[in-house]
């Protein structure tokens, strides 16, 4: 568990504005283990975004080291990034961005798609059932709620066996109910996969469950704290050996309804 | 790690899977660019249906013509070869004895003299517009010379029409109808016929009354429409018995050369003039021509349009899609990932099109038909759509290609796409 996926030194992302330059980062020293989640606090316009698309191989840094799963990839194109992404990461959006003509499933495989990887529908079912949406495989996303939308976008991410998940505000469309689910979601997937997981999100309530908490100010780390442990919060329900489906079941019966 | 690479028709089929369902997101638009390239490949199959058919029109009309000079009173060449084609009024005679004059020319293999003439049937059908008038080609033939001319010439079989046979020369009740001609009048063998024929130089009409004695097999040229008769008869109750309209003539060895020698000999007799029919074929089909290539560039303005229109759809999904696209970049899409989605899209428009234009203009050809005959005179009897195999595969490839070309942009942009700003577009 003690092995770094991603780790960043002296990280900075500027921008042009017209004349001015925009230090949205500013030397950034991170390093991320596996199995760990780190939030990523801080008010907007703090850099959270910008520190995620770069840590995940979205956007470059203009200056720095970085590497992520052992590669080196600061300074490398699109090109070259995308191929350190695929397998590696995997990606949950605030918005779900879901394919509205795609159902549930096919949503859940499109990555294997891109990945060149064949369908295995067993799999996909096992990790529907993981995320509790088992029942929704045949359903397209406009059928379902906020919460089930963002399990599939979990889902999705997971597919394609990423060693660290990138969430950006996964919450912020949630009521606090689903999103305390999603949370312990991720928890889960830290504990029992060995997932990196790094999120950002504007609840502090939710950041605060993070195994370690970084709040950024003008680009830069401004407070670095150690959180709660990552195990699920409903960990009095469960067995210690008990699978992460049984598990999410668990955390998911409260949210079924939504 | 249970999942295999997979390459080739697998990724292909869930390529094709997913720009399928991308295209049904916005069934309106995906709809109305599809009938935009539909319609382009309808006009363009209808052209080349046309262009095809009416080539093949006009050689299968002149060739069943059976000869390959014809002889006939000096006027406009082209107006007396359409008038043998596919019939007209405006005859111009010749005197009967150019028969006998031409027929000793050494280069002859066969001759034969046709008299046209138009006849006015009234009261003679038994169909509901027993009242109406209207007009019929009268041939006046030699059966002897005429068979010799046009072998494939046979009489229709079946009930009510078994025992068709020729008339005999001097036989003045006796008639042979052409395919259309029976069907119109609805006659069989057997069956009276009459007709209304005007005696030159006599104000009105007589009737004649004529035993059907055979109906001809369909040709698809103008002899089917035609009610045949003995020649001398024709001239008698035309009132021309010393004129005929035309002498079909088969030289022994026709080339440019010969048919220039013979030309020579014969334009020396007045009033006479003589027209080689293959300068007929070259001349009609390079008249029509001219409007083909006006249809064309209606058909190439169309499918400029249509192409126009395609660029347009895909590139508002494109952009419609940026966040999107910009998430399948950060899912693992490779840039020739979303270069090939984008292009499928494309192509999968224009090949829809490009099947439905190929079924409406097949389903609408008769329509095309009706509405070039009733637009321009061709100058042929018979279809002039001809939609072949060749056409159709032409059509539907031209509309791959054309989705090939014009998805080349939009799928450009989409694939050059940095995943950070595509996302951040759409939040």
């Amino acid at each position: 568990m003690n092995d770094i996926v991603i780790e960043g030194r002296g990280l900075k992302r500027y921008y042009r504005r017209g004349s001015e330059t925009v230090k949205a980062l500013d030397g950034v020293d991170i390093s991320i283990r596996a199995g760990e989640i780190v939030s990523i606090l801080g008010p907007s316009g703090s850099g959270k975004t910008t520190l995620i698309n770069v840590l995940s191989c979205l956007d470059a840094p203009t200056e720095g080291t970085l590497l992520v799963a052992g590669k080196s990839v600061a300074g490398l194109p699109e090109e070259k990034l995308v191929e350190v992404r695929r397998g590696t990461l995997g990606f949950v959006f605030q918005q779900f961005a879901l394919l509205p003509t795609l159902t549930v499933i096919e949503n859940v495989e499109l990555p294997l798609t891109f990945l060149d990887r064949r369908v295995d529908r067993q799999r996909t079912l096992h990790i529907l059932d993981t995320v509790g949406l088992m029942d929704r495989a045949s359903h397209l996303p406009r059928e379902l709620s906020g919460g089930q939308m963002q399990r599939v976008a979990i889902a999705r991410a997971l597919i394609g066996e990423p060693r660290i998940l990138v969430a950006d505000e996964p919450t912020g469309n949630l009521d606090t109910k689903t999103g305390e689910a999603i949370i312990d979601l991720f928890k889960l997937l830290a504990h029992e996969e060995g997932i990196a997981i790094l999120l950002t999100t504007h609840n502090p309530a939710f950041g605060y469950e993070a195994g370690r908490i970084i709040t950024l100010s003008d680009g830069r780390i401004v407070k670095e704290e150690i959180g709660a442990p990552t195990t699920s919060g409903e960990g009095e329900n469960l067995s210690p050996g008990a699978s992460v489906n049984a598990m999410f079941r668990s955390l998911t019966r409260r949210v079924r309804t939504d | 790690m249970n999942q295999r690479i997979q390459t080739g028709p697998y990724v292909f089929r869930r390529y094709v899977s997913l720009a399928a369902k991308n295209l049904r997101r916005r069934p309106v638009r995906t709809g109305l660019t599809v009938a935009g390239v539909a319609l382009a490949v309808t006009v363009a199959v209808s052209l080349g249906g046309f262009m095809l058919g009416y080539r093949g029109a006009v050689e299968k009309s002149i060739n069943m013509l059976g000869f390959q000079v014809m002889i006939m009173a000096k006027g406009c060449p082209y107006e007396a070869a359409t008038m043998m084609l596919k019939g007209g009024t405006g005859l111009l005679y010749l005197p009967a004895d150019t028969y006998d004059r031409v027929k000793s020319d050494p280069e002859i293999e066969t001759i034969t003299p046709i008299f046209v003439g138009v006849a006015q049937k009234q009261g003679s059908s038994i169909r509901d517009d027993a009242g109406a008038s209207n007009f019929t080609v009268v041939n006046g033939i030699d059966v002897r010379g005429y068979r010799v001319m046009k072998p494939w010439t046979v009489f229709k079989k079946g009930s009510g029409y078994d025992n068709g046979r020729w008339f005999a020369p001097d036989a003045s009740d006796e008639v042979v109808l052409g395919f259309e001609a029976a069907e119109y009048e609805q006659r069989k063998v057997g069956d009276t016929f009459y007709a209304s024929i005007t005696p030159a130089g006599q104000p009105d009409p007589v009737m004649h009354e004529f035993k059907v004695v055979g109906v001809l097999d369909r040709t698809g040229t103008q002899d089917d429409g035609t009610v045949f008769l003995p020649i001398d008869v024709a001239r008698r109750y035309f009132g021309r018995p010393d004129q005929l309209t035309i002498l079909g003539i088969k030289l022994k060895q026709f080339n440019a050369f010969k048919m220039r020698e013979f030309e020579t000999r014969w334009l020396k007799l007045p009033e006479v003039q003589v027209v080689g029919l293959q300068q007929v074929k070259n001349t009609l089909v390079s008249l029509v021509a001219t409007a083909q290539t006006m249809i064309a560039a209606v058909a190439a303005i169309a499918i400029i349009v249509a192409l126009i229109g395609v660029v347009n759809t895909i590139l508002m999904s494109v952009y419609e899609r940026t966040a999107e696209i910009g998430i399948m970049k950060a899912l693992g899409a490779r840039r020739e990932s979303i270069f090939q989605l984008i292009w499928l899209e494309t192509v999968m428009i224009c090949l829809a099109g490009g099947i439905a234009g190929s079924l409406a203009a097949i389903l609408g050809s008769g329509l095309v038909e009706r509405a070039i005959k009733a637009l321009a005179d061709l100058g042929v009897a018979g279809s002039v759509v001809n939609i072949t195999p060749a056409v159709i595969v032409y059509a539907v490839s031209g509309a791959v290609a054309l989705g090939f070309f014009s998805g080349l942009y939009p799928a450009w942009r989409a694939s050059s796409m940095r995943p950070v700003e595509a996302i951040g577009k759409g939040a």
